[in-house]
């Protein structure tokens, strides 16, 4: 089988679900134009592509109705490129990236694109119109548990503190901070979004404006801060709005080729992707999948963990973040070197998508070789991407 | 012209001028709400506009925060429009009515009137809501057009909840201007309206602060405890249960000596002046800072101590000290609990031998005396100082009508044995050979008036309707211990429960189906209503639910189901009668209560309305109707033709969260927003008084618009999927520790009977298959230990059982 080559990949910003600069920003537009950026910066024709496979946790409502095709269209995009919509909860964006590396690794496409978008304003978490099967629910209910339910199961089973939670959290949000001052979020693409305006008159007039950084980003949180906040989730429990994830609007875009396509237009490959796992467990504590992904992964890959430079290992919530961490020994010194979705967000089935393109820029910066992205995914699944720089 | 307030400003945003403001936004008026801008400003806050409404909207935040709330609902706020003194006074050039608020000090409010009288428009009204001061001297100097709209509106502490409005008119306040803010006052903030004189402290604080100083005085001189003093003047002799020392820790003791204080000084005249004398003990509180609750002691302390346990102590006035709390043990008290009346409970304790009793006699009887003689210095009759105690202090009866009660003939003998004053004007009426103060003449309520020495009717307007005296004028239809069938007249009935708390038992249900037919041949249409006392009182409070423990612990199960069935199907059969059915609930509407309301065809319901369906917390799920009707509510409020096309689950889950939490209104404006209330359907009344004879108008205009009962159609149902989401739902919230496993299980229950049962979404079921559903749920529940736990619990305790 010959590899798959990353070329390009890049992300918008994450910005807050109802409330964040991206709250009037349609989900196509998002991704349209990052896929569009995308190809722009890879400086290819976007005839070139065969097909497209976007990420979306919830293809509903302004993310449905195929939005992996509609998107490219409205990318401008000619009409021979594909595109499909793919969903494995939080790890849609890494699916979506795996399985247009698997068509060049098929030899079936040459060159592909993966993504990911999740707008959370539009489409809330669990859907406009969720609907558990009565009897199965009743019988099963814990198929369709809330996460935040696993995140305080994960923390009750594996021994998870409150003040190691906050403290964790706070780690997260001034590592981000700390990288948005410095500029490390080269993989951004500053991203057009629009608002409607309330005039004099009554009348409301949409304005475009543009969008450079996450902006969910909390700079100066302190634990002592956050320790008044209660869990939602469970009466006296540990898991906040604090230190779980935020939920985000977001869209990310990788190009993929094979090396003859690379050598044939001229394109300088950055990585390739050298394994793709997903591994089952338990749905009640989702949160711990990557505990089972990440080994099967490396095993792929013929890999140790002690070999992987850097981790974006998905901050769902502290507690999971937490346990996995600790259960695979991970140093921590290579998680989530600029913050993660605690701070940065995670739009759902944007996620794998976007961890990508913050992985392979900090690699790229660092002059690491080998990175892991990973997370949890509701109904019980870890998934696990390695790549490695060429 | 037609006069009418369509913009109101009150000046000053302390606690009385809030929650005035929050009663006109209550009643959808816009309010300007002003204060003065705050001293103490820097430099550059001077020009800050937020910095100089500082006052102001400190103050409406303070009444945005009040507990019991003073605002019907917070949304109300948004009628509120704040400003101060300086900035904005040209703004009250706008407002119909003009209400004054302000610090108790004449030279201020002079000043503040003076500037009022040179912006306002020409026909608005100016009112003051002083406590103490004269209205003419307020006025004084000031133009004829201003002195022409003035007068005293004097409203009580807290503003929504107490019932009395005093209004005193100024020597040259037009008459218009007078009936106008009666009725706005009556009808639009749905006030009890007291007519005052331009004396000090009108009539409630004239009457009231005497009661109070006397008792103060008294408890000195005969060395009795505030516990005792307490434990006497609460409940059982129908006063708050705050009785005297605890209310004036609810007012503050500053504020209570300051109104005493007052009326010793300015009135010279009045031969009782030196029982209203503050005692020497209470000053000394004053001056120590033990204002009452505000500083958290005054008579009484509360606390917790350093091991966490609760205490209360009293002051002792011989002391000073705190000391601990006796709960009074006096035989009177006792034999009042065994009475059934207020009457009766009454004079077991004032005509008692004991040291309780004998104190209580020696201070209502000088209360009495000094109301009589009251009359006609501070207002015209014997009504508008009973009214005024009803309302401005809760007092059950006010002290004319406690005279009654106790008996005048009996009473005066005993102060005349003991050489105490029998007031002139009650002697003569007695020489005259009028026992009562009052009595029923006629289909009408009547009062003695001392000095034509006849009874003359008291005058009500014309929505104020009495059951009592449609009862006593022969129009008792028909009658059981539960409930009772009223002509009011026009053909129109009013269906009355009568039981404790107005719960619905087997009586009542078998009353409804007894007297249907009656009305099918006769009524033009039914009201279901009652006129139950209390502060709020009770339209019902639920199905009485000793009976169902009784079937339940007897397993009688299918008495339990014809029972129910019974109950759904006269409450059915109403609902598709020939004539219609209108609910004036009020207070606590809850559970069966709150059924047989939304049974209804209309709901003119009081402001003040405590409404839910909150049988879930006694392991029950409404089996009244109440599932089937809640859920129509909402999914009839769809437009024509919109409902297949809708999602349910939007309509559903609210609904089911209504019954499966237990939601309760605080206000009429909260039961609108649950759903119990249907906007333009149902009407919001402020005044209770009218509520009955609203409805009974309400039933007339149905008729005259030509009524048909509503047509009988299946109702679409949200089916499984509804249940698949709520069952997921559930177990989140018993994971979270939010639930018990049988709170889950009976939710789960709930949310199948409000989803129709085992059919799929969007399908249409019967009425008549949704009332099964709930009543086989009912007794299915009824069958649970833990329901039975929950029941006999409530029943023992008053409190729910979590299990």
């Amino acid at each position: 089988m010959r590899d798959a080559y990353i070329v390009e990949s890049v992300r918008t910003p994450g910005c807050k679900n109802g409330r964040g600069l991206f709250k009037e920003t349609r989900p196509e537009e998002l991704l349209s134009f990052i896929m569009k950026a995308c190809v722009d910066k890879a400086g290819i024709d976007a005839g070139e592509i065969d097909d497209t496979m976007i990420g979306c946790s919830f293809p509903e409502g302004e993310q449905g109705i195929n939005i992996g095709r509609i998107a490219n269209q409205m990318a401008g995009f000619p009409e021979s490129v594909s595109g499909a919509t793919v969903n494995r909860f939080c790890s849609s964006g890494i699916e979506a990236i795996a399985l247009a590396a698997l068509r060049i690794q098929a030899g079936w496409s040459d060159v592909t694109m993966g993504g990911g978008v999740e707008s959370m304003t539009f489409v809330p978490m669990g859907g406009n119109t969720p609907r558990p099967h009565p009897e199965y629910a009743n019988e099963n209910p814990a198929a369709y548990i809330s996460m935040g339910v696993t995140a305080e199961n994960v923390a009750s089973r594996y021994g998870i503190t409150r003040q190691e939670c906050d403290e964790f959290a706070v780690n997260s949000v001034a590592k981000a901070a700390k990288a948005q001052e410095e500029g490390l979020f080269t993989e951004i693409v500053p991203t057009p979004a629009y608002r409607s305006v309330e005039q004099a008159d009554g009348t409301f007039k949409r304005e475009q404006f543009l969008v450079d950084k996450d902006d969910g980003v909390r700079a100066g949180t302190t634990v002592e801060g956050i320790a008044r906040l209660n869990s939602p989730f469970k009466a006296g429990g540990v898991a906040t709005a604090a230190n779980s994830s935020q939920t985000t609007d977001g869209a990310a875009a990788t190009l993929l080729m094979s090396l003859d396509k690379c050598e044939e237009l001229g394109v300088k490959p950055i990585a390739k992707i050298v394994a793709y796992a997903v591994a089952g467990c338990k749905s009640d504590e989702m949160g711990i999948g990557p505990v089972f992904a990440i080994p099967k992964a490396l095993k792929i890959a013929g890999l140790k963990v002690e070999d992987i430079d850097l981790f974006e290992l998905n901050e769902a919530f502290s507690t999971q973040a937490l346990y996995c961490s600790r259960e695979l020994k991970l140093d921590m010194d290579k998680v989530n070197i600029n913050g993660g979705a605690i701070a940065l967000g995670h739009p759902l089935g944007c996620t794998g998508a976007k961890l990508t393109a913050t992985l392979l820029a900090n690699l790229k910066r660092t002059g690491g070789k080998y990175g892991i992205v990973s997370m949890c995914i509701g109904g019980g699944m870890g998934a696990c991407a390695v790549f490695e720089m060429v | 012209m037609t006069r009418k307030i369509r913009k109101a400003a009150v000046i000053g945003s302390g606690i009385m001028g809030g929650g005035i403001a929050a009663l006109l936004a209550g009643a959808g008026i816009n309010v300007l709400l002003l204060d003065i801008v705050p001293f103490d400003l820097t430099d550059e806050e001077k020009s800050d506009p937020a910095a100089r409404n500082r006052m102001v909207q400190n103050g409406l935040n303070a009444t945005l925060a009040s507990k019991p709330s003073l605002f019907m609902t917070k949304k109300d706020a948004s009628l509120i429009e704040i400003g101060n003194l300086e900035d904005d006074f040209d703004k009250l050039a706008d407002c119909d009515w003009i209400c004054e608020v302000i610090v108790e000090n004449l030279a201020i409010k002079q000043d503040l009137f003076k500037r009022i009288d040179g912006v306002r428009k020409a026909d608005s009204i100016i009112s003051s809501n002083t406590s103490g001061i004269p209205l003419a001297k307020m006025s004084e100097g000031l133009s004829d057009s201003f002195k022409k709209h003035f007068l005293g509106t004097h409203f009580f502490n807290p503003v929504r909840y107490m019932h009395l409005l005093e209004l005193i008119p100024g020597a040259e306040t037009k008459q218009e201007i007078l009936d106008f803010i009666a009725n706005f006052g009556e009808v639009n903030l749905g006030k009890g309206i007291v007519w005052a004189k331009d004396t000090p402290n009108f009539v409630g604080n004239r009457i009231g602060i005497q009661g109070m100083g006397f008792v103060m005085n008294a408890v000195v001189e005969d060395k009795m405890s505030l516990a005792e003093v307490d434990g006497i003047f609460g409940p059982l002799m129908g006063r708050p249960r705050t009785a005297v020392f605890g209310t004036s820790d609810l007012v503050g003791l500053d504020t209570m000596c300051h109104v005493a204080d007052n009326t010793v000084e300015l009135c010279p005249e009045d031969d009782m002046k030196d029982t209203m004398v503050v005692p020497a003990f209470v000053k000394q509180l004053v001056t120590d800072g033990k204002l009452g609750n505000k500083t958290k002691e005054g008579f009484y302390k509360k606390g917790f101590t350093p091991e966490g346990k609760y205490f209360k102590h009293q002051i002792d006035p011989q002391t000073g000290e705190y000391v601990e709390i006796v709960k009074p043990d006096f035989p009177c008290l006792a034999e009042a609990k065994k009475m059934e009346s207020s009457a009766d409970k009454l004079k077991a304790i004032v005509y008692g031998e004991d040291k309780g009793a004998k104190f209580a006699w020696k201070c209502v009887s000088n209360s009495l005396q000094y109301a009589a003689k009251r009359v006609p210095e501070i207002s015209d009759t014997i009504v508008e100082i009973d009214n005024a105690m009803k309302w401005g202090y809760n007092y059950e009866m006010g002290p004319f009508e406690t005279w009654d009660a106790i008996g005048v003939k009996e009473s005066c003998a005993k102060m005349e044995a003991e050489g105490l004053e029998v007031p002139a004007n009650v002697k003569a009426m007695l020489a005259a050979g009028k026992e009562t103060f009052y009595k029923i003449e006629n289909g009408k309520n009547c009062y003695y008036d001392f000095p034509s020495d006849s009874y003359k009717a008291i005058e009500l307007s014309d929505s104020a309707l009495s059951l009592e005296v449609c009862k006593a004028d022969g129009g008792l239809v028909k009658t059981c211990a539960s409930a009772s069938l009223i002509d009011i007249g026009d053909n129109v009935y009013c269906l009355e429960f009568h039981t404790k708390m107005n719960a619905l038992n087997e009586e009542i249900v078998n009353f409804m189906g007894e007297v249907y037919d009656f009305l099918d041949e006769n009524a033009a249409g039914l009201v279901i209503g009652n006129q139950a006392g209390g502060m709020p009182g009770a339209f019902s409070a639920g199905a009485d639910l000793s009976f169902v423990s009784k079937m339940a612990h007897a397993k009688e199960y299918d008495k339990m189901d014809a029972f129910l069935e019974k109950a759904q199907m006269g409450m059915l059969k109403m609902r598709y009668a020939s004539f219609p059915v209108v609910a004036a609930p009020y207070g606590m509407t809850l559970g069966g209560g709150c059924e047989v309301c939304l049974a209804a065809d209309k709901m003119v319901a009081h402001a003040e309305l405590y409404m839910g369906l909150v049988e879930i917390g006694v392991g029950l799920l409404p089996a009244g109707g109440g599932c089937l009707n809640l859920w129509k509510n909402y999914i009839d409020a769809l437009p024509a033709g919109t409902q297949k096309d809708t999602d349910l689950a939007k309509l559903f889950v609210p609904t089911f969260m209504k019954i499966g939490m237990a939601a309760v209104s605080m206000s009429a404006a909260g039961a609108v927003a649950n759903g119990h209330l249907v906007p333009n359907r149902d009407r919001i009344i402020f005044n209770r008084d009218l509520q009955i004879g609203e409805a009974k108008k309400e039933v007339l205009r149905m008729v005259e618009d030509g009524y048909a009962p509503p047509r009988k159609t299946r109702v679409r149902v949200i089916g499984r999927e509804g249940q698949g989401m709520i069952n997921a739902e559930i177990f989140n919230m018993l994971q979270g520790g939010f639930l018990s496993e049988y709170d889950a299980e009976l939710a789960k229950r709930i949310a199948f009977v409000i989803s129709g049962g085992d059919v799929k979404k969007n399908t249409e079921v019967t009425e008549e298959a949704i009332l099964k559903l709930e009543r086989e749920a009912f007794v299915d529940f009824s069958k649970h230990e833990k329901t039975i736990a929950r029941i006999d619990g409530m029943l023992k305790t008053g409190k729910p059982v979590r299990n």
